[in-house]
């Protein structure tokens, strides 16, 4: 038996709840929230962009970012699901700020405490420019399915060691 | 004249895919949203036009018909999860404005403390993540370390750890007073909602006084880094990056900067005074143009007019942000920033025309903000418990200004009797400065691709031009960007693609 704190995990929604399909990984969150009970997930939500990111994920050991994403590649209400390992491959001009890819470097340099797992599951929408609340019926439909994939990826990582 | 416009970019358009070789950057990198520029090469290899084009938000206007105006502060504040603390006050001056109250002193100083700690926490993060890897890091360093890691790697650890220190220690005083930074519960028609207990003030003074320190050494990184590297210095002054415009930007009553108040100053390309209006008065002095290649309105002086993308006396385009407002003010209300603002004009001239400048501007601005912090919270009425003029006059119509980190920013409503929003409009920062940005790409590409020869150098140099101005585009949105962040395409005259540049 491990003497072992239980890991830190947070989950993370994205998102803009006023701008369409931005919101999605806010309207994921708010449905997680209810359905987990665990005292060693965080179920946080943020509008915020880049460094703000840092300052949510610091602490943590483990992390799950829900996230809108523009391919443009695949239909609205795609799953898309990165481990930082590819994320970093995408040096990223995002909304962010800096983007997640360059908050993960900065905080590998500035040696923080910082989750060494972190996923993220973006699903891609289609309008995530119009100021409005509400998602496009495509995106709408594939958010149970979103958030049943975030729930065994928090299961995941809470069984992993 | 603006129709003749309009058809030479349209024509200039058409040709692309014609006679013309064709280069993309898209989207933009280290940049609030996304964007993309198109770069039309004639047979020569030279630029024939370029534009600059990004999505906008849609739909403000009618999303925020029917709700009530006491609402807009938080629904302002959640479109941009970049400034919502500018969105946030610029609302509440409308809302003020609206309901014809005047909130106490306390509940003004209380707002201008919140306002100048956020401009100060938001510049800091420009000069360093956004701006910085052009300045810091060098505008000729390999793109892999021109993002904020390769500023770490100059600057030092120790430093990076400050930055986000101090961020985070400032953003605690916006919390303190506001709730959530993304959504600020703070300003109400007529004043704020929390003021500060005595017994806090201590904390914050110090926060304070770290804040300042802090803009200090920004300001010394500044002149070690740039003023005495002669070839920065040549690039700032260069041709490409000078556009003789006019300047926008709030002023006290004695024409000094103001970020939260004041009236609206504009001086003309000599840095001559050429309009001073307060916000009620914007519809006379702003107009909207409008292209059929880019979602962005281009704002001009509606006294001088819009004859195209040109700068001078004669075209009404104008320039907003930290280099406008330095120029359209007479001077700076705090010992340092002034001292500061002095050595600017003394090794530029005034007024400054040189786009590039910004960054220097911002972090005067820097320097400016927290000595006003420092002063709020030495003022004995800051922990005054009258915070709030109650409303009791009918709605009407509502105009507020501030100075957001990225210019000059419009918020203006009409409601019913009810106080139910029926008309609602803003002009953002950016959309204020878009038609000189527009202008800037376009001659930074003409001065630095000649004969075909393109690099991924030369097009971070077109990027510098309009990053320099900090552009906010689509800034509500916050999906991942689904493509590779920087693609340049070469087309040959035939439209065939003869080289991708990627980074």
């Amino acid at each position: 038996m491990s003497s072992l704190p239980p890991a830190k995990i947070i989950v993370l929604g994205l998102g803009n709840d006023i701008c369409g399909d931005d919101g999605i990984g806010i309207a994921a969150v708010r449905i997680l929230r209810g359905m987990l009970d665990d005292a060693c997930i965080a179920v946080e939500e943020s509008s915020e962009a880049g460094l703000a990111l840092v300052e949510i994920l610091e602490g943590y050991d483990r992390a799950l970012i829900l996230d809108s994403i523009r391919t443009g590649t695949c239909p609205p209400g795609t799953i898309i699901e990165m481990d930082t390992a590819q994320f970093r491959r995408v040096i990223a001009p995002s909304p962010h700020y800096a983007g997640l890819p360059e908050v993960l470097d900065l905080a590998e340099r500035l040696e923080l405490r910082f989750p060494s797992d972190i996923r993220v599951l973006a699903m891609e929408v289609e309008d995530p420019y119009s100021i409005r609340e509400g998602l496009t019926p495509c995106v709408a439909e594939a958010l149970p399915r979103f958030v049943e994939r975030a729930r065994s990826i928090l299961a995941e990582l809470r069984d992993s060691t | 004249m603006e129709k003749p416009i309009q058809d030479a970019w349209n024509t200039a358009y058409t040709r692309a895919n014609e006679k013309t070789r064709r280069i993309v950057v898209d989207p933009i990198t280290r940049l609030e949203g996304h964007g993309k520029i198109d770069i039309y090469l004639d047979e020569n290899g030279d630029v024939d036009r370029a534009f600059f084009q990004v999505p906008e938000l849609r739909g403000f206007e009618v999303f925020s018909i029917g709700r009530p105006a006491e609402d807009m502060p938080q629904i302002t504040s959640r479109i941009c999860g970049v400034c919502p603390t500018a969105h946030h006050m610029a609302a509440t001056k409308a809302l003020d404005d609206l309901y014809h109250v005047e909130p106490p002193p306390a509940a003004k100083k209380l707002r201008e403390l919140i306002y100048n700690t956020f401009m100060l926490e938001d510049h800091a993060l420009h000069v360093y993540i956004l701006g910085g890897p052009d300045f810091i890091v060098g505008p000729d360093a390999p793109a892999a370390e021109r993002n904020v890691v390769g500023v770490i790697g100059k600057v030092g650890l120790e430093t990076g750890k400050r930055v986000i220190v101090m961020r985070k220690r400032l953003r605690e005083i916006i919390s303190y007073l506001g709730g959530k930074v993304i959504h600020p519960v703070f300003g109400l028609p007529g004043g704020v909602a929390k003021g500060i207990a005595p017994e806090d003030l201590p904390a914050l003074r110090e926060v304070a006084r770290e804040g300042l320190e802090f803009a200090r050494f920004t300001l010394q990184v500044f002149k070690d880094i740039v003023l005495t590297n002669d070839e920065y210095m040549k690039l700032i002054t260069s041709y490409p990056y000078t556009h003789r415009t006019y300047y926008m930007g709030l002023v006290d009553d004695e024409n000094r900067v103001n970020f939260y108040d004041g009236h609206i100053r504009v001086v003309n390309p000599n840095g001559e005074v050429f309009a001073r209006f307060p916000a009620r008065q914007y519809t006379d002095y702003v107009a909207e143009h409008v292209e059929s290649w880019s979602y962005v309105r281009f704002s001009y002086l509606k006294p001088v007019g819009w004859t195209g993308f040109t700068d001078g006396f004669d075209s009404g385009i104008y320039a907003v942000a930290p280099l406008a407002r330095l120029n359209a003010a007479e001077g700076m209300a705090t010992p340092e920033a002034q001292k500061a603002y002095d050595e600017y004009f003394a090794a530029l001239g005034h007024p400054v025309h040189y786009t590039l400048a910004n960054h220097w501007a911002r972090i005067v601005e820097m320097i400016f903000a927290a000595e006003r912090i420092v002063e709020l919270l030495d003022d004995p009425e800051i922990t005054s418990k009258d915070i709030r003029t109650i409303p009791t006059a009918v709605p009407t119509e509502g105009f507020g200004v501030v100075e957001a980190p990225r210019g000059t920013l419009f918020h203006h409503y009409v409601t019913d009797e009810r106080g139910i929003i029926t008309k609602a409009n803003l002009i953002v920062a950016t959309q204020n400065n878009s038609a000189r940005m527009a202008m800037s790409v376009e001659k930074a590409a003409r001065g630095m691709i000649h004969n075909g020869v393109v690099n991924e150098g030369l097009l971070n140099k077109i990027e510098m031009a309009f990053r320099a101005y900090d552009p906010c585009h689509a800034c509500a949105t916050h999906s991942l960007p689904g493509q590779m962040p920087l693609v340049a395409y070469i087309h040959a005259p035939d439209g065939t693609i003869v080289q991708e540049l990627r980074r």
